[in-house]
């Protein structure tokens, strides 16, 4: 009752203009979410034109997409598979890199944290050029080997990133209680460390893997053109032409998008205003 | 003297909890009054809602003469210092105080020569054009108090400031807050829970407790004559002691301990006899001489527990034949013989400066 | 409390692991926990960026500049360039106004419903971009249904361009970088203390005059800097002016596109890249300036 009455004044004290941004905040929320949802409805239609609402409903865009000859469902599962080994190498290398950042304090240590991280800024087509360059001496172009290089350079920083803001919440003086009653260091990463932050690191691998899957430019440059990820096939079918398959594929996309976030969400810990 | 502020029956209710029971307050013009009690106590409640952050369940709050219940905050004309300052970090010194000119659009060069009067009056136009973050603590509540004062509100709302300072700070700046006090005569409403900075900078202090006020009265009336135990005990120090009335005249009531001695005190409404009651004697009214029998000394016996040196002063504790343990604050200039433990001891004081609580 | 426990039961642990790394952490300390990722940063992202830079002065056995010669001269690069600054900062400024919205909004809300919130502002930001381009392509296509609807309610054949032009990329790209420049300034809002507004308003500031004389200028820093950012971001984007953009909005991304797969001239494209990214470092290092400069 109250708060109500509070409330109400709050608004009416702040007067209109504040009542407009309202307004436009919800309409960015709804330019930001409407691209997303679109493609729900569209992938139950039936015909072969693009129209909103579909004239018929059915299931027929979705066979088409489970269809093997069609090469998505190959394309997906290559995509799955990589992702899945490029997080699994991210989480080897990012988690203990992470913890070694936030533990140590050396010269050029802030060189060392920007070049681990700078992937993240740099324009992901230079980073797809310099990878093609190198692998083409290497002849690993094309080769899930060189696509698994090439997204663990993409995810890691990431995974880097979620790990360290993880590790800032922990209290470093349970380790040195651990430490003070003979645990080794490594001792102190896998039994203290690591358990404490499971949920962080939890979250960024999800979105790390999810990074993967979607991953375009670099795949773009290195994957073999008759052996795309799942990205790449859709890149060339919205380059050449706008197929309706496309609106079940991406349905897909989005619900995993939507698992991926409500997962992490959940594992995130309670008072934090992280994503 | 007209009324700067006037609160009837305010109260505050969050769901369940009540934060402040109905609640009258009058801060008169010129007036420095002190919201003084325990952490919780609703002092912070009380000064948001007469600061409009916070609406009052029940009740209405006079603002220099007209209803300010329902105004907006910035209606209110009233002046503000915060515990941590609240100075616009992106300002300097001079655009802090001059803020709340240019809100009211002052014209250029008075708010020139008026920001200069306000930090001159806290001595502190020689930093007029650093950043807040480059002074120190009391220099940044210094500008704060300045940027309170330079519109000339008819209130000046003070919430713990001096509370982020170290003792020494804050006893310069109590002084400095008193002194401008006293000059400009502004009208203050200052909120502490700390008694010694209460008293010696109030006119008049409100003490809180549980949501109310206990007790509003100037200084000496709360320290000489608390009407409650709470207030005895939270203003200055204070030694309780068990008994039951036995005799009760106009102007003196005679209360005896469980060791049979018996204590007179002034008489006050409201208790009868056979009634059990706590007795309340402060340390520093104590002394030790014991001799001198007179009807308008009251006299108890006891054994020495131990004695802490203060420097100036020393307390001895001592354990009474009724079994309570009572603390005795005397001057240092004094040898004392008796203060080895176990030795007995005559305490000795004025019934004037014994109180009856239920 | 129960790793503790854990710790103090099992010490076989310890004994097991005895080797090679112990060995490694007594010498290297914290070191070895940033030995992995290092090594193959360096031999998998720094040697390629120098390959890059290498192969944008180096060809056929000589060293020329003619790579840079060519970009300085040549009119494509120019309108390239001049699109990629051009888009990135529209872009950025486009985000940064809609994301200051959204995130004054956020930060006003009590902190369970702002998580909320967030899950549903970055949603779109996790989604594929493809998904998003497809999107697009449907909502704001000649057929599409933008289009029907205005036709719809206007009764005419009105048809508004929305795509493969500079306004799909940009809104394309709007779309991606929003969610990016809400969190940053997002956190400069609520860093803000609630306390300075209350003080504002008491010395007699109305609600627009806090907004506009201590909330905004307070957040300013955090806004210039992640306007910058998505900024640079958006300069690198590569799929939305290709799926979205017309021939004229060609972005030096796509020139690198170009030169590998049709003109197969990995010396032009290298030079092209080496300038993205001098482009992205001066940007940000002007970010980081800002920041420091105006947060003093
Ligand atoms: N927003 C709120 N919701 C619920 N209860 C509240 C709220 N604000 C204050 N209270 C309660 O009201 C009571 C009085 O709080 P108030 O802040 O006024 O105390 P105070 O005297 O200022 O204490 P302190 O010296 O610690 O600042 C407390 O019990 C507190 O828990
Ligand atoms: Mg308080």
């Amino acid at each position: 009752m109250n708060t109500l009455h509070q409330s109400a004044k709050a608004t009416s004290r702040l007067g209109r203009p504040i009542s407009a941004s309202v307004l436009i905040a919800w309409l960015v929320y709804l330019f930001l979410i409407v691209p997303s949802l679109i493609v729900v409805p569209m992938s139950f239609g039936t015909s072969n034109e693009l129209v909103f609402p579909p004239q018929q409903w059915g299931l027929d865009l979705y066979a088409k997409a489970l269809d093997p000859a069609q090469g998505w469902l190959s394309a997906g599962g290559r995509s799955f598979v990589l992702g899945l080994i490029a997080t699994g190498l991210a989480l080897m290398m990012g988690v203990p890199a992470a913890y070694g950042l936030s533990r140590t304090n050396f010269f050029g240590q802030k060189a060392l944290s920007f070049m681990l991280l700078s992937p993240i800024f740099a324009p992901t087509i230079v980073v797809a050029l310099a990878l093609y360059l190198y692998f083409a001496t290497l002849h690993i172009n094309g080769s899930m080997l060189g696509l698994v290089m090439g997204h663990a350079v993409i995810i890691t920083p990431f995974l880097v990133v979620t790990t360290l803001s993880g590790l800032k919440h922990l209290d470093r003086n349970i380790e040195n209680a651990a430490m003070v009653m003979g645990a080794t260091q490594l001792q102190v990463f896998f039994r203290v460390v690591l358990p404490a932050i499971k949920g962080p690191v939890l979250s960024g691998s999800l979105f790390a893997f999810l990074l993967s899957f979607d991953e375009v430019i670099v795949s773009w440059f290195i994957a073999r053109s008759d052996q795309p990820t799942l990205p790449v096939k859709m890149y060339s079918s919205i380059q050449w032409e706008v197929s309706p398959v496309l609106a079940a594929i991406s349905t897909f996309l989005v619900f995993i998008t939507v698992i991926v976030s409500l997962v992490s969400a959940f594992a995130q810990p309670e008072n934090t205003d992280g994503f | 003297m007209t009324s700067k502020l006037t609160l009837h029956g305010v109260s505050k209710r969050y769901g369940p909890v009540t934060a402040l029971h109905p609640t009258d307050l009058e801060v008169r013009e010129g007036e420095f009054v002190t919201l003084l009690g325990p952490s919780g106590s609703g002092k912070s409640t009380l000064l948001k809602i007469i600061a409009g952050m916070e609406l009052p369940t029940e009740g209405r709050i006079i603002i220099n003469g007209r209803d300010a219940t329902e105004m907006p905050v910035r209606e209110r004309d009233l002046g503000m210092v915060f515990q941590n300052y609240a100075l616009m970090p992106h300002l300097t010194v001079f655009d802090n105080v001059a803020f709340p000119l240019k809100i009211r659009k002052t014209a250029t060069e008075e708010i020139r020569r008026k920001v200069h009067d306000a930090l001159k009056t806290v001595q502190l136009e020689h930093l007029k054009d650093r950043k807040p973050q480059a002074l120190s603590g009391g220099q940044q509540q210094r500008v704060s108090i300045a940027r309170a004062i330079v519109y000339n509100p008819s209130l000046v709302l003070m919430d713990e400031p001096l509370g982020a300072l170290d003792k020494k700070l804050r006893e310069q700046l109590q002084f400095e807050i008193k002194e401008l006090h006293d000059r400009l005569g502004i009208t203050i409403l200052y909120v502490t829970h700390d008694q010694q900075e209460a008293m010696s900078m109030s006119d008049r202090v409100a003490l809180m407790n549980g949501g109310r006020i206990e007790q509003i009265g100037t200084p000496r009336q709360l320290y000489f004559t608390p009407e409650t135990a709470f207030a005895a005990d939270f203003l200055g120090s204070s030694n309780f002691i068990d008994a039951t009335v036995t005799a009760r005249t106009s102007e003196r009531t005679v209360c005896r301990l469980s060791s049979g001695e018996e204590i007179a005190a002034p008489s006050r409404e409201g208790f009868s006899e056979g009634q059990k009651v706590r007795l309340m004697v402060r340390p520093e009214h104590i002394s030790l001489l014991g001799q001198a029998v007179s009807a308008d000394r009251n006299v108890l016996k006891g054994v020495t527990t131990g004695t802490t040196f203060f420097g100036e002063s020393a307390e001895i504790r001592a354990r009474l034949a009724a079994g309570s343990e009572i603390a005795i604050r005397i001057p240092n200039d004094y040898s004392l013989p008796e203060a080895e433990p176990g030795a007995p001891l005559h305490l000795e004081w004025d019934v004037r400066q014994t109180h009856v609580f239920a | 409390m129960q790793t503790m426990h854990a710790l103090e039961t099992n010490t076989t642990i310890g004994k097991a692991h005895r080797g090679r790394i112990p060995i490694m952490i007594r010498t290297l300390g914290f070191g070895t926990f940033l030995l992995p990722l290092t090594v193959f940063m360096l031999l998998v992202f720094c040697v390629p960026l120098l390959g890059v830079a290498r192969a944008s002065f180096y060809t056929n056995g000589t060293w020329t500049l003619s790579a840079y010669r060519e970009f300085v001269s040549g009119a494509l690069f120019h309108r390239a360039l001049i699109n990629t600054l051009s888009i990135g900062f529209m872009t950025g400024l486009i985000s940064v106004i809609c994301g200051y919205f959204v995130a004054y909004h956020l930060s006003r809300m009590p902190q369970r419903k702002r998580r909320l919130y967030i899950i549903l502002v970055m949603l779109p930001f996790w989604t594929s971009i493809l998904v998003k381009s497809f999107a697009f392509t449907v909502l704001l296509g000649t057929n599409g249904i933008i289009n029907q609807a205005l036709q719809a309610i206007s009764g005419t054949n009105v048809v508004v361009p929305m795509i493969f032009n500079r306004a799909g990329v940009i809104i394309g790209m709007a779309h991606w970088l929003i969610p990016f420049s809400v969190l940053p300034i997002l956190s400069s809002l609520l860093s803000q203390d609630k306390a300075l507004r209350d003080a504002a308003e008491v010395m007699g500031a109305t609600g627009m005059q806090v907004f506009w004389k201590v909330t905004f200028p307070l957040s300013l820093p955090g806004v210039l800097a992640s306007g910058l950012m998505a900024s640079v971001i958006g300069m690198g984007s590569f799929v939305t002016p290709s799926l979205l953009g017309g021939r004229q909005d060609l972005m030096m991304a796509n020139l690198v596109d170009f030169y590998v797969r049709e003109a197969l001239d990995w010396r032009m494209a290298s030079a092209i890249a080496v300038v993205l990214i001098l482009l992205a470092l001066l940007i940000l290092s002007t970010a980081a300036f800002v920041r420091t400069r105006l947060s003093r």
